[in-house]
């Protein structure tokens, strides 16, 4: 999928590309894994019986490729576009794109190899076994110092709000990767963390919380402010707005983590803390949602012709719905309701398949065509995904939802003489079956319409100079 | 259109965005003032006014519960033997087997009673169950009642002493 670059070789787009390919082909296979987890889920013989293929080892699969493969080369590629051009200068450094990229895809490929085996510390979104963390360190630090050096030999003065939100995301998954995973090595796939106890499952979801907070919602955040405004023409609606729900959020969403532990024996304060931070994210995110919803004022009519805006607009729509959803499900009293239940799972799937995922195809959308300096292939494909992915994630999140509240109501049903009303778990298995294949459904909508894409995207790369954007 | 709608001029030096500097909504603020006052309100109330506690809750909430039935003597009755069948059915027979050779758990049809096999005994361990064998404590989610009845059935099918 190489073609000529678009404007003067002055940018590295050849690195944007390939980060592009990365992230629809990981994209690909992670929901792919996604899928037959649902269906593994409705349909127990789809475990195959094998150890390698069963749900506890293929849903860290899962996550691990959405979250690190799709969603971080997604992010790679659009901070590797946005900030050349924001900067007016090439990525400082060639050779450290380059170890970047393949350090990126050697991770996960290990990663694929080693949680099938069942190699595992154990941590939700810290799977990983230690000699991967350490890799994980080295290339975060590569990109890191490619980032920061970029800034430094930049041709402009101002930073833009965008760079900001990146500048987060830099620094604070450093610190939560090394932190949450220091361990005493024991073999080559194995080691101690250095907490224990309720010490770890706090450092645990401090990390796990943040990671949501500072790869899946900070920088999207910042491509949004870039390619949101670029792809409606329309300036900002408000700088000082901008300023202040950054700060607001990056301060408060690192003591929210807590949340992921009330009724445990974290002590009660602590989950306080958790609670009463994730409530006050509520406006701080809102912020985001609005800045988004208002720069496209003067645009909406383009939003019938525009599948790129309508991804952006759906997506801020699942953010602004999400973290209202969070801060709320972060209340004790309904915390006690929707913990350990479906209704996690529709939550982070709104945010995942709706904010993270409709942002990314958006993203990709506009920078593809530039990247490859070739028109779309086709806006009415483009169209079909998105119809494809906006009602696939309403199917799931709806089901989910249902699922959920059911779930949570018959664990906590008690009969007239004090007993549990369903004291069998199989009991609510079998109730929240036909919701199972309805996850399944919207599941499998969501994966073809990023089928339609790679195939979209193909064709637009691999078209002839005659569909070129510029001449 | 004085404060509102005025590009801040940075657009050079951002990839051609321009960007608008329009106060925050005036609902905006009020959310997020609104939500750090019930946040410290909440935190303060919980621990120094209120003084709640998860243990304090889970107290309140036991003491509110229904008591659970006195035990009763257990009857091999041939209702409760019927009745035991049932339940056993529906609940034992992933680990003890449909016709009670056991597989997961222990056979309860040969001489061999780990536990004891009198009435009252097998009464006694299906209510307290065997944790480190797997095998669930059935008490609490049976009732007293039920796990008579289920114990009579084993006990008669399953030849208890």
């Amino acid at each position: 999928m190489e073609a000529a670059p678009l404007s003067a070789p002055r940018y590295d787009d050849a690195s944007v590309r390939r980060f592009i390919t990365a992230t629809v082909l990981w994209g690909i296979v992670g929901m792919l894994v996604g899928a037959i987890l649902a269906l593994q889920l409705a349909w127990a013989p789809a475990n195959l019986g094998l150890p390698w293929t069963s749900f506890g080892r293929l849903r860290p699969l899962h996550t691990n490729a959405v979250i690190f493969a799709f969603t971080g080369n997604a992010l790679f590629a659009g901070i590797y576009y946005s900030m050349q051009r924001l900067l007016k200068t090439r990525m400082w450094s060639d050779t450290l794109s380059s170890v970047h990229f393949w350090g990126w895809q050697a991770i996960i490929v290990l990663a694929a190899v080693t949680l099938p085996l069942g190699m595992t510390q154990g941590k939700e979104y810290a799977e990983l076994i230690w000699p991967i963390d350490l890799l994980i360190a080295v290339v975060w630090l590569v990109f890191a110092a490619n980032f920061f050096g970029t800034i430094a030999i930049r041709k402009v003065k101002h930073l833009y709000v965008a760079l900001w939100f990146y500048m987060s995301m830099v620094i604070t998954i450093t610190v939560l990767h090394v932190v949450n995973n220091l361990a005493l090595p024991a073999t080559l796939t194995r080691s101690y963390p250095v907490y224990s106890g309720m010490t770890d499952a706090l450092v645990q979801w401090w990390y796990g919380h943040n990671a949501v907070g500072f790869l899946l919602t900070t920088p999207i955040l910042g491509l949004m402010y870039y390619f949101l405004p670029r792809a409606a023409q329309r300036p900002v609606f408000s700088y000082r707005l901008s300023i202040i729900h950054f700060w607001a959020l990056v301060f408060l969403y690192i003591w929210a983590g807590p949340h992921h532990l009330l009724y445990s024996a974290l002590p009660d304060w602590a989950q306080t803390v958790g609670m009463v931070f994730s409530l006050m994210l509520l406006a701080p995110s809102w912020g985001g949602m609005l800045n988004g919803l208002l720069t496209l004022r003067g645009a909406w009519d383009r939003l019938r012709t525009d599948p790129i805006l309508k991804f952006w607009v759906a997506a801020i729509t699942f953010y602004g719905m999400s973290t209202f959803e969070g801060p709320m499900m972060s209340i004790r009293a309904v915390n006690a309701l929707s913990h350990f239940t479906d209704w996690t799972i529709a939550h982070v799937h709104a945010g995942a398949l709706g904010w993270v995922g409709e942002s990314v195809f958006a993203m990709l959308y506009y920078m593809a065509p530039q990247v490859w300096n070739r028109k779309l292939h086709s806006v009415s494909l483009a169209t079909t995904h998105f119809w494809l992915a906006t009602v696939g994630i309403v199917l799931y999140v709806v089901a989910m939802w249902t699922a959920g509240v059911t779930q949570g109501l018959m664990w906590r049903a008690f009969d007239e003489a004090g007993l549990l009303q369903y004291p069998n778990f199989v009991d609510t298995v079998r109730t929240l079956n036909p919701f199972y294949w309805i996850r399944l459904l919207g599941g499998l909508m969501y994966l073809g319409g990023i089928i339609v894409m790679a195939w979209n995207l193909y064709k637009t790369a691999t078209s002839d100079s005659s569909n070129a954007l510029e001449a | 259109m004085s404060e509102r709608d005025k590009v801040l001029g940075h657009a050079d030096e951002a990839d051609g965005i321009e960007e608008y500097d329009n106060p925050l909504p005036t609902w905006w603020l009020g959310l997020f003032a609104g939500t750090v006052a019930f946040g410290i309100g909440y935190a303060v109330d919980y621990h120094f006014v209120s003084k709640r506690s998860q243990a304090g809750e889970y107290a309140a909430e036991l003491a509110a519960a229904p008591k659970a039935p006195e035990a009763t003597a257990v009857a091999a009755t041939p209702d409760a033997i019927a009745a035991g069948k049932e339940i056993y059915t529906a609940n034992c027979v992933a680990c003890h087997g449909p016709d009670l050779h056991g597989g997961v758990g222990p056979d309860l049809t040969d001489a061999t009673w780990i536990h004891g096999g009198k009435l009252d005994e097998i009464a006694h361990i299906i209510t307290v169950g065997v944790p480190e064998k797997g095998m669930l404590t059935w008490g609490p989610i049976l009732g007293p009642q039920k796990v008579g009845q289920v114990a009579a059935y084993v006990h008669s099918a399953g030849g208890g002493q």
